[in-house]
């Protein structure tokens, strides 16, 4: 459904995003990991075609977004950062300027809408000013905007954000409720949500791709780097280290700097110790070494404090 | 047809701020005003001269009819595209299967309507004027086909302005400064002797001098028409561009 081919987005000297490449197959769906900054939002603004791309190439459906981005268009429902709505409108007349807008005909605006609603779960506010609704409301009518013109494929950027826990749950539900029907792509900075959602994960920092996986293989402590510095032949080396994993290799003179991608055990040091020493090379280092993947996780947000989060932005914006 | 809903849209949400009411108020006090000054000036001088009635010289003798034009024109316009940027609902428009030239074209046709609001209450004064005395109502006729083709113009350059600004208050400044350049510019005629037929070319008040006299001057038309095409092509550009930037 969606495929990224060395994408990058620059704005003047400040890189956003680069060589960013995954795709999502159909049906799939795919959290899109990063911490705050990351160069999230830019992709997904990228996808949809809001920003066009410094380089590379973006296919949705078969589409190049930078050629037809009206098709593309039409197969996505796409909720924006924050929610942004026509404030001073009703839920329903906002739904139903959106459906209009996004090519549903004139005669299925009205069951596109109640379809939409239900979806949303808000049906109890179709007829409240969207300004008087509370920011979890909101946050549901922009997703029923997304959902309006049953478009096949949804990106969603940062669904949960300002909701309470209750409102976290249904979204993610409404967000589960989709698998194999829809293809999603949501972007988050909360490691729990992708678990609670995701199938397959895209870690993103600094604008580049740091990983990819299922989300259960990238938590921490499933797998480590374990850093070796040893004297020696090189060739022995990797012989040596090859069995308790994937070896890459630096070397310097006859010094080899070795990082070896094993599962992770508390044995696993003593087991390369013992191993390096025994095949006669002289050991000066032996390590657990911090992955990009691990610095990217160290910055995410790994517990629910969003319900705080709302209760701060509402007191903001009565003020 | 999507240009349709985005000006329907637009125009609803127009209607439904205070601006709007606060706005047309104002304009009507003003307009009232100005067309009270001249009613009373003729009643006072019955002897006042030629083909001037109190209607020719609401349309557009004086600098007076133009003025409050320059001012309301900003206020009615700073949202249009700006007002999105700022709420962040330019985003959803723009990643909706739109095309620039919908938003664009849908967004001058509400423009349009929200002139017209402006006017349509100053027919009061035609018909107050009739009860009094003759009216000839092909001057009429000439003097709101003036009043439709300036507004156009200026509608369309109070659009690029709000495209181009990021802010409301923004726009609106830049669409004063562009229709108080245009304005000045047409005063050029007065200044610049040798050039004389080219800045009154140029000069909305000498085309309202005209049209309230029931000359309708295909010229000033195509003035309007091209100025209006400029503003709204650039517009568009203006949109595209936003996705290199935004």
């Amino acid at each position: 459904m969606i495929e990224v081919e060395d994408l990058s987005k620059r704005y003047g000297s400040h890189q956003a995003v680069r060589d960013l490449h995954f795709s999502v197959a159909k049906g799939e769906i795919v959290g899109f990991l990063g911490p705050n900054g990351a160069g999230k939002s830019t992709t997904l603004r990228m996808l949809t075609g809001y920003l066009n791309p410094t380089a590379g190439r973006i296919r949705i459906g078969g589409h190049d977004v930078s050629e037809d981005p009206n098709a593309v268009r039409k197969l996505i429902g796409y909720m924006p950062e924050g929610a942004p709505l026509y404030r001073e409108m009703r839920v329903r007349e906002h739904l139903a300027y959106r459906a209009a807008i996004k090519g549903v005909p004139r005669k299925s605006i009205a069951s596109a809408i109640d379809r939409a609603l239900e979806r949303a779960n808000i049906e109890d506010v179709r007829d409240r000013i969207i300004a008087q609704l509370s920011k979890g409301y909101r946050q549901r009518v922009a997703l029923a905007d997304a959902l309006v013109a049953d478009p096949p494929l949804l990106i969603l950027d940062e669904p949960s954000s300002g909701l309470d826990p209750n409102q976290i749950r249904e979204v993610r539900q409404l967000i589960k409720s989709f698998a194999g029907e829809k293809t999603v792509l949501l972007s988050t900075h909360i490691l729990p949500e992708v678990e609670a959602t995701c199938e397959r994960v895209v870690i993103i920092n600094s604008g580049r791709k740091v990983g990819s996986g299922r989300p259960k293989e990238l938590r921490r402590g499933d797998q480590q780097v374990v850093k070796v510095v040893a004297r020696g032949s090189r060739e022995d080396l990797i012989d040596t280290l090859e069995s308790h994993g994937e070896v890459t290799v630096s070397s310097k003179d006859d010094v080899h700097t070795a990082k070896v991608t094993s599962p992770s055990s508390e044995d696993a040091l003593e087991a390369i110790a013992s191993a390096v020493i025994s095949r006669g090379l002289k050991l000066r280092e032996l390590r657990v070494a911090v992955t990009s993947l691990e610095e990217v996780f160290a910055k995410l947000t790994t517990i629910e404090e969003v319900a705080d989060e709302t209760d701060a932005q509402e007191k903001g914006e009565e003020e | 047809m999507k240009f349709l809903a985005i000006a329907k849209r637009e125009i609803y949400s127009f209607f439904l701020s205070p601006m709007a009411y606060a706005v047309l108020t104002v304009w009507l006090l003003t307009m009232g005003f100005v067309y009270f000054m001249f009613a009373q000036y003729f009643a006072n001088n019955l002897s006042f001269g030629g083909s001037d009635t109190p209607l020719s010289m609401f349309f557009g003798q004086t600098i007076l009819s133009f003025v409050p034009q320059l001012v309301f024109v900003p206020l009615m316009t700073m949202r249009l595209v700006a007002g999105e940027n700022q709420s962040g609902t330019i985003e959803s428009l723009m990643t909706a299967p739109v095309t620039s030239t919908d938003i664009i074209l849908g967004k001058f046709i509400a423009a349009l309507v929200f002139w017209l609001t402006l006017w349509i209450p100053t027919l009061m004064y035609v018909w107050i004027t009739s009860r009094y005395g003759d009216i000839d109502y092909g001057t009429v006729l000439s003097s709101y086909i003036g009043v439709l083709g300036i507004g156009t113009f200026y509608m369309a350059w109070g659009l690029l302005a709000s495209t181009i600004a990021r802010r409301q208050i923004v726009a609106a400044v830049i669409t004063f400064l562009f229709l108080g350049g245009f304005f000045l510019a047409g005063l050029g005629e007065y200044v610049f002797e040798d050039y004389r037929e080219l800045f009154s070319y140029l000069s909305v008040w000498s085309h309202m001098a005209d049209f309230s006299k029931g000359v309708v001057d295909s010229r000033y038309l195509a003035f309007y028409a091209s100025m209006t095409a400029l503003a709204l092509f650039l517009a568009v550009r203006v949109l595209d561009t936003r996705k290199e930037i935004a």
